[in-house]
C-alpha cells in the first residue's frame, strides 16, 4: 500500500467514528433510528420488498447453477449468480425503494416541522434516516447469502470460493452505502416520493452503467477509458472475482460522506434563505 | 420570557415580517391576532427556530432562537398549523416517541405521556392509529405532542383551526387551565377565544405589529366606544339639533324611524360621556326618552376597524 492511500483511508475512518459517535451521543439519534426501523418494518412495504428480493435471488442463484451443471467453465458458483439478469434487476429497483419516502414523506406530512423544531440536532436526524435505511439494505441481503451456506452443506462436491464470497459481500455492502446516500439526497430534494424515486434511480444506474453509456455517446476516447474507472459494473467484476481492493473502499466511502454533506446542506437550505 | 427585537423576514420580493418587537412575560397568556397572510406563522417558525430571521433577535427564557438553537428549542412545546402526525403510528406511540426527542426517558418519559393523555382527554382513544382520528382527535394529539415534556412556553398556531364549537369551547378551557404553568403564545383568527382566554393581544397587520395591549384596553381606544343611541318620541330634525348642541358630541345620526319613535345614534369625543346631558334635555324639553344605551365595541370591532384603516394607509 503507498503511502498516500494510507492517510486517505485513516482520514476516512476517523471521519466515519467521529460522526458515528456524534450520533450516539445525546440519544436523540438512536430515538430517531428506532421510531424509522419501527415504521419501516410495521409497513407492508418492507416484506414485499424483501420477499421480491428473495424471489429474484432465488431466480439467479438456480440460473448460475444451471450453468454450472450444462459446461465446463471457469467462473464461480458467485460470479455468475452476481452477474446475472435478477440480480441487476434488484439492483436498480433496491435503492428507489428503500430511500424514496425517507425525508419527502416528512416534508409531504409536514412532521419535518415538528421535527426540527423539537430539541433534534439535524446532523441526528440526517445519520438516523440514513442508517435505519443501511441496516434495512443489509437485512434485506441476508437471505442471498443463506443459499450459498445451504449449497455447501448440501452438495458433495465443496466448492471453495471464500475470497469470491466475501468479496461479492463487501462490493455489495459498499455500493449500497454509497447509492443509499444518493437516495437520501434525492429524497431531501423533493416532497413528491415519486420524483425521488426517479432520481435515485437514475443516478444510481448512471453511475452503475457510466462506461458503458458513454460508449455510444460522441465522447473523446481518452475520457471513455478514464470514466470506465468509476463505473459500478467495473468494481462489481473485480471484487466478484475475489480481488478485495482499497482503491473501492476509498472511492465509495469518500463519495458517499460527500454526498451525505450535500443531503446536510440541502436540510439545512431553509436556514439560508434570506 | 419571550424577547424579540427588530425581527424581520425577508423574502425575495416582499417582507414577510418588518421590525417587529414584544415582550412575552412568564406566566401571559398572549393572543397573537392577524389576517391571513400578516405573518403571524412566518413570526413563530422564526421563534421556534424552524426558520431564521433576516435580521433582528429573538430569545426564549435568555437563550438566543438562532445561535442556541437546541437550548431554547427544550423550552418550548410548538404545535405547528394543521397539526402533522405520522399517520402510520398510534396516539400513545407517537407521544412516547415525542417525549424521547424532546429529552424524556424511562419513568419520566412514560409519566410524562400518561399526564399529556389524561391532561388532552386522549385516554380512549390512546391505542388508536393515529389516520383514524377525527380532525379534533388529532388538533388534541398534537396540543399533547406539545406538553408532553412540561415546557415553560406553548407555541400554538392556529389550535382551533378546523374545530366544532363544542370542540372550541373545550379547548379554551384548556388553554385557560394550561394558562396556570405555562406561558402561552397563541395565534388565531378566531377573537372571541381571544377575548376570553388572553390576557393579552399583538395586532399584526402586513408584517407590522399595529396593536399591543389587553383585549379590554384596545376595544376601548375605539372609534365605535364612544357611541350612544337612544329612541325618543318626538321628530328626528327637533332632536337632531337640540343634541347636536350639547358641548362634546360630533355627530347625531338617524337610524330609523318607528311610528313617532325615532332612534339616534350619537358619536361623542373619546372619553366624554353625555348620556346624563341627554337625559337632562329629555326632561327638560318633555320628550318620551324610551331607551338609552351606550354601545360596547367588541374585539371583532377592533380588529376589523385596526387592520382595515392600517391596510389602506399603505
Amino acid at each position: 500500500m503507498h503511502a498516500p492511500k494510507i492517510i486517505i483511508t485513516i482520514i476516512l475512518l476517523v471521519i466515519i467514528i467521529i460522526s458515528i459517535q456524534k450520533f450516539l451521543s445525546g440519544g436523540t439519534g438512536l430515538v430517531i433510528l428506532k421510531k424509522e426501523l419501527k415504521s419501516i418494518f410495521y409497513s407492508p412495504i418492507a416484506w414485499v420488498v424483501m420477499a421480491l428480493v428473495m424471489l429474484l435471488n432465488g431466480f439467479s442463484f438456480t440460473a448460475a447453477l444451471e450453468i454450472l451443471r450444462k459446461a465446463d467453465v471457469d467462473e464461480t458458483l458467485i460470479g455468475y449468480t452476481f452477474s446475472s439478469t435478477s440480480f441487476w434487476l434488484t439492483y436498480f429497483f433496491i435503492f428507489p425503494v428503500i430511500t424514496m419516502r425517507l425525508f419527502s414523506e416528512e416534508k409531504k406530512l409536514g412532521t419535518i416541522e415538528t421535527l426540527l423544531t423539537a430539541p433534534v440536532q439535524t446532523i441526528h436526524l440526517l445519520l438516523a434516516k440514513y442508517i435505519a435505511a443501511l441496516i434495512f439494505y443489509f437485512i434485506i441481503w441476508l437471505p442471498s447469502a443463506m443459499n450459498f451456506f445451504l449449497f455447501r452443506i448440501s452438495s458433495a462436491e465443496n466448492i471453495d470460493a471464500i475470497g469470491s464470497f466475501f468479496g461479492a459481500y463487501v462490493i455489495i455492502s459498499l455500493v449500497g452505502i454509497f447509492n443509499i446516500s444518493i437516495g437520501c439526497l434525492a429524497s431531501a430534494l423533493t416532497k413528491n416520493q415519486l420524483v425521488a424515486a426517479m432520481a435515485c434511480f437514475t443516478f444510481c444506474m448512471l453511475h452503475f452503467l457510466v462506461g458503458f453509456i458513454l460508449q455510444d455517446l460522441p465522447v473523446p476516447e481518452s475520457w471513455q477509458s478514464s470514466l470506465f474507472y468509476f463505473s459500478t459494473v467495473k468494481h462489481v467484476e473485480i471484487s466478484i472475482s475475489g480481488l478485495i481492493d482499497s482503491r473501492q473502499f476509498i472511492y465509495y466511502l469518500s463519495f458517499t460522506i460527500l454526498i451525505l454533506s450535500f443531503t446536510y446542506n440541502v436540510l439545512e437550505y431553509r436556514k439560508w434563505k434570506s | 420570557m419571550i424577547k424579540v427585537s427588530n425581527l424581520s423576514k425577508q423574502y425575495v420580493e416582499r417582507a414577510a415580517i418588518d421590525n417587529i418587537s414584544f415582550e412575552v412575560e412568564s406566566g401571559e397568556i398572549v393572543g397573537f391576532l392577524g389576517p391571513n397572510g400578516a405573518g403571524k406563522t412566518t413570526t413563530l417558525r422564526m421563534l421556534t427556530g424552524y426558520i431564521p430571521p433576516t435580521s433582528g433577535n429573538a430569545s426564549i427564557g435568555g437563550h438566543d432562537v438562532f445561535s442556541e438553537s437546541i437550548k431554547a428549542r427544550q423550552k418550548i412545546g410548538y404545535m405547528p398549523e394543521n397539526v402533522p402526525l405520522y399517520d402510520d403510528m398510534r396516539v400513545r406511540e407517537y407521544l412516547r416517541f415525542r417525549a424521547e426527542l424532546k429529552g424524556l426517558r424511562g419513568q419520566e418519559a412514560r409519566q410524562g405521556v400518561s399526564e399529556a393523555i389524561d391532561l388532552c382527554g386522549l385516554k380512549q382513544i390512546r391505542r388508536q392509529m393515529i389516520s383514524s382520528l377525527s380532525k379534533g382527535y388529532r388538533q388534541r394529539v398534537g396540543l399533547a405532542d406539545a406538553l408532553v415534556n412540561n415546557p415553560e412556553l406553548l407555541i400554538l398556531d392556529e389550535p382551533t383551526n378546523g374545530l366544532d364549537p363544542n370542540q372550541i369551547r373545550r379547548f379554551r378551557e384548556l388553554i385557560k387551565q394550561l394558562g396556570i404553568r405555562h406561558t402561552i403564545l397563541i395565534s388565531t383568527h378566531i377573537l372571541s377565544e381571544v377575548e376570553m382566554t388572553c390576557n393579552r393581544v399583538i395586532i399584526l397587520n402586513e408584517g407590522k405589529i399595529i396593536a399591543n395591549d389587553k383585549p379590554k384596553d384596545l376595544s376601548r381606544e375605539l372609534r365605535s366606544a364612544n357611541t350612544i343611541s337612544i329612541e325618543v318620541k318626538i321628530p328626528t330634525e327637533t332632536a337632531q339639533n337640540l343634541i347636536n348642541a350639547i358641548p362634546g358630541i360630533k355627530k347625531v345620526t338617524k337610524e330609523h324611524q318607528v311610528e313617532e319613535w325615532s332612534h339616534l345614534t350619537i358619536r361623542t369625543e373619546p372619553g366624554n360621556d353625555v348620556r346624563e346631558s341627554i337625559v337632562h334635555l329629555a326632561n327638560a324639553q318633555g320628550w318620551p326618552l324610551r331607551e338609552i344605551r351606550t354601545q360596547y365595541a367588541t374585539l371583532e370591532d377592533a380588529f376589523v376597524e385596526i387592520t382595515q384603516a392600517n391596510t389602506s394607509n399603505s
